[in-house]
């Protein structure tokens, strides 16, 4: 079932009416089966395994809270019991050739179709959710929970089974046993969460990812250097309005269940440095990686070298943790240099304030705010070539942007003429132009994270009288239908993860 | 929850206002799609149908008749019509025999085979009740499984369905809304081919004639010599004509097509495309060819039609006047187009038909 489909309004429609009008004690069995009946839309397998996994955890944190000895065995079982699951189901493609081959060279045959492993989707959300839920038993921050069903549920909760957010159990399963009937206000909020989510997934994303050629992550070298950097900037919106969408509208989705799910993302390419940026990227995540791979690696390393500014300590914490972000997000070496892209930005940004104190970011110059979110803006788009193609192909793409210069030249060439009178206005000929449709769809982009930056409100419609609001929705739905006639839909970038 | 249902009224007024706004605006660009000022700006029309060949056809002949105030003669068949048959010269050939001059269309289309052609037939005899339907076939037409790949898509599109007679929304709106059919064309708009397709797509637009014929600028080579299976190039076609046979569900849409002359009022000529002879070495020889022309000739007399096989104008073509072994090209086109006109002619004399409209203004 598909979050952006119609089967899934009714489905929340009716899962939501049916909840609210149960007894509390039947409310958590009514979202467990609800979200069971929607994973099992995407495969039986998925459901089996998330209740493999949820099982093995709940009985792991169990132990691990009444452990007196043992309890870091305990937890390094299972986080090893989670990464290996990962490894296993996720990265198959990685080694099941090998695997099959050495088998079948060991006399054991594995059938036409060689090993076949299931790749459950989710599953890297699920595994880092379940180590933090570990972790905190074991740090007794967190109390193990008594009941299967309400962890379960934890694991398997359909707003954010597919691509999260990653929530921490301990914020999350409160809110099951209690939660919060969303007033009239909180239901509007609710309710523009969703269009915002249609609006920035299949209005922006979708659209910009299919005027994306498909051929220049494959060939990049065939296309002219103007056109790497235009589409590159369409990736970028591409890749962020499509998981920023998701997030918005299973956010509106669970709070009209009366369970506030994180937001993701805080405009994040208004950022003015890198460490902003992932306060404002996929925030569940980068929260998750600070608190358990950049705090107990900062932790361990100052335990070590007491001194803050010795370069292991300024070195090792950031590139560990964006490597582990890379590995996270898949097993290749692409993932990897993006990881460690932005773990060398970090450094290089720590490094600097070694010379100089580090000033609030809020209390620079107006101009230097800009400057700093134009760096930072075009650093996290370099860093998405490698993140979206392998790295011969990234070489092949980064080497051809430069020639986008000589198109520069060419555009200044062209205007110097025309200012002259040696060539008409109307006379392009030899001249290439960009795709226009990028930018058509970029300003809405923009003015969409423009006017949330501004209202501080990502759903600043609410504020709007209603007839500009009914006038912005009617206005909306024309565009969806008149969207949905063309063949240019897109699956979600992130539940690939 | 009870707070939600307490602010009922202002959300039934939101939705209330909601709806207004997108009545108000889907009739405003209704009325905007309408004058003459859009139309000029932009011709072109879509009915969301993969085949936009056929589009172009359809809108066309609305044009047509809009300005000619009917059609006496729809030429159907496949893209061996669309670039074969021009119904100017045709229609000119036929008033020099007759003194007639008839409204002639040709609504020949890519890829169509005689499944979707059978029902366009239908649709294009009850909407303009045309007094004569020439539909021009040939020996691929009744091969089995060929053209499926254009067939399933056109038949089961949401438009073609609702002209079937089998309601849906987006079959609804596309027909009805002038709006969305002058959207359509560019529905595709955000797609990464699309300046491509649209620039062909105008071109195609533009090559068509205001009845319907569109000129083919190829010129076939070598297409005299006899093809070889063994030419990898070739093999495919020898796959797929090879082991010639007359499906019966092929007959059957034929049949439906003849069956206007009895219950439209509307008289069938079939006509067989004379493709160059060296085409018939794929299924098998001339002999094959020939019992076909029997089958399709006996089946066409005994459901009331005519037949009129390929032989009666293939001399007059020009090796030149050919872009393949199927296809005629803009030298062969004005050829068979006004040897059709004279065969018409006798056809017309011997049946002693009118293929003039009486009901139709002119």
């Amino acid at each position: 079932m598909n979050i952006t489909s119609f089967v899934f309004i009714i489905f929340c429609a009716v899962s939501i009416l049916v909840y609210w009008r149960l007894p509390q004690r039947f409310r958590i069995p009514w979202l467990f089966t609800v979200s069971m009946v929607f994973i099992l839309t995407w495969s039986w397998n998925l459901a089996g395994i998330l209740l493999v996994v949820a099982t093995v955890n709940f009985f792991l944190g169990r132990w691990l809270g009444v452990a007196k000895d043992r309890r870091r065995i305990l937890l390094w079982v299972g986080i090893g019991f989670n990464v290996l699951a990962l490894v296993a189901l996720k990265y198959s493609d990685f080694y099941v050739g090998a695997l099959t081959k050495l088998l079948e060279n060991m006399g054991v045959h594995t059938g036409a179709g060689g090993l076949l492993l299931l790749v459950p989707i989710g599953l890297s959300f699920i595994a880092v959710q379940m180590i933090s839920y570990l972790v905190d038993i074991h740090n007794r921050i967190l109390t193990p929970e008594a009941r299967w069903l309400d962890f379960t549920l934890y694991v398997v909760y359909f707003p954010k089974m597919l691509s999260g957010p990653v929530e921490r159990a301990r914020i999350i399963l409160p809110m099951f046993k209690q939660p919060k009937a969303p007033d009239a206000q909180a239901a509007e909020r609710n309710f523009w969460l969703i269009v915002i989510g249609v609006v920035r997934k299949i209005v922006l994303a979708d659209s910009l990812l299919a005027i994306i050629p498909a051929a220049i992550f494959v060939h990049p070298e065939t296309f002219a250097g103007q056109d790497l950097v235009v589409y590159l900037l369409a990736y970028a919106f591409v890749i962020y309005n499509d998981f920023a969408g998701y997030t918005s509208i299973v956010r509106g989705v669970s709070g009209f269940f009366g369970i506030e799910l994180t937001n993701n993302f805080k405009l994040p390419y208004f950022s003015r440095s890198i460490s902003e940026f992932w306060e404002r990227w996929h925030v569940s995540l980068s929260n998750w990686l600070r608190d358990y791979i950049f705090f107990p690696t900062s932790r361990a390393l100052l335990k070590k070298i007491p001194k803050r500014d010795q370069i292991v300590n300024l070195v090792v914490p950031p590139i560990a943790t964006m490597l582990v972000s890379g590995m996270w997000h898949g097993i290749g070496w692409n993932f990897l240099v993006w990881g460690g892209l932005h773990g060398f930005y970090l450094i290089i940004e720590r490094v600097s304030t070694l010379w100089s104190p580090r000033r609030l970011l809020n209390e620079l110059p107006k101009w230097r705010q800009v400057l700093s979110a134009l760096g930072v803006f075009v650093l996290v788009v370099l860093a998405w070539i490698p993140f979206r193609m392998n790295l011969v192909t990234a070489w092949h793409y980064l080497s051809g942007m430069p020639s986008a210069f000589i198109w520069i030249k060419q555009l200044f060439w062209f205007i110097r003429e025309k200012l002259a009178g040696t060539v008409a206005w109307n006379n392009w000929y030899g001249f290439s132009f960009l795709d226009s449709r990028v930018f058509i769809l970029l300003i809405p982009a923009l003015l969409l994270d423009w006017k949330q930056s501004r209202h501080k409100d990502e759903t600043f419609f609410t504020k709007w009288p209603v007839w500009g609001k009914a006038l912005f929705l009617a206005v909306l739905i024309l565009v969806l239908v008149l969207i949905s006639f063309a063949d240019t839909g897109a699956p979600f970038i992130y539940v690939g993860f | 929850m009870t707070q939600i249902f307490a602010h009922k009224k202002s959300f039934w007024s939101f939705l209330i206002l909601t709806v207004s706004f997108c009545v108000v605006i889907a009739v405003v660009l209704e009325l905007l799609a309408r004058t003459p000022w859009l139309e000029k700006i932009s011709p072109y029309r879509s009915v969301d149908n993969f085949d936009y060949q056929f589009e172009i056809k359809w809108f066309r002949l609305q044009d047509y008749v809009k300005s000619h105030g009917g059609v006496d003669i729809i030429v159907l068949g496949s893209s061996l019509v669309n670039t074969g048959v021009d119904p100017d010269i045709l229609a000119q050939t036929y008033y020099q025999q007759t003194g007639d001059h008839p409204r002639i269309f040709n609504f020949g289309v890519e890829g169509m085979t005689i499944a979707p052609n059978s029902l366009i037939a239908r649709l294009l005899v009850e909407r303009y009740h045309p007094a004569l339907l020439i539909y021009v076939t040939e020996m691929r037409d009744y091969i089995a499984g060929l053209g499926l790949e254009y067939e399933t898509p056109f038949l089961n599109d949401p438009w073609v369905q609702y002209q079937e007679g089998n309601f849906n929304p987006f079959g609804w709106a596309v027909d009805h809304s002038a709006a969305l059919q002058h959207y359509l064309p560019f529905r595709n708009w955000a797609r990464s081919d699309f300046s491509q397709t649209i620039a062909f797509y105008i071109k195609r637009f533009h090559d068509t004639s205001a009845s319907g014929y569109e000129p083919d600028e190829g010129i076939g080579v070598n297409i005299n010599i006899l093809p070889n299976p063994n030419d990898p190039s070739e093999v495919q076609n020898f796959k797929d004509y090879g082991n010639y046979q007359i499906a019966a569900s092929r007959l059957d849409n034929l049949k439906s097509i003849l069956d206007f002359s009895k219950n439209q009022g509307t008289n069938v000529w079939v006509v067989e495309m004379p493709v160059h002879p060296t085409f018939y070495v794929y299924v098998g020889g001339e002999a094959v060819h020939q019992q076909f022309q029997q089958t399709i000739s006996s089946f066409v007399t005994t459901n009331g039609g005519s037949f009129l096989p390929a032989e009666a104008c293939l001399s007059t073509i020009p090796l030149n006047g050919r872009s393949n072994r199927w296809h005629l090209n803009y030298i062969g086109a004005p050829y068979f187009s006004s040897c059709l006109g004279d065969q018409l002619a006798i056809f017309v004399n011997q049946q002693h038909i009118n293929p003039i409209t009486t009901s139709a203004p002119r």
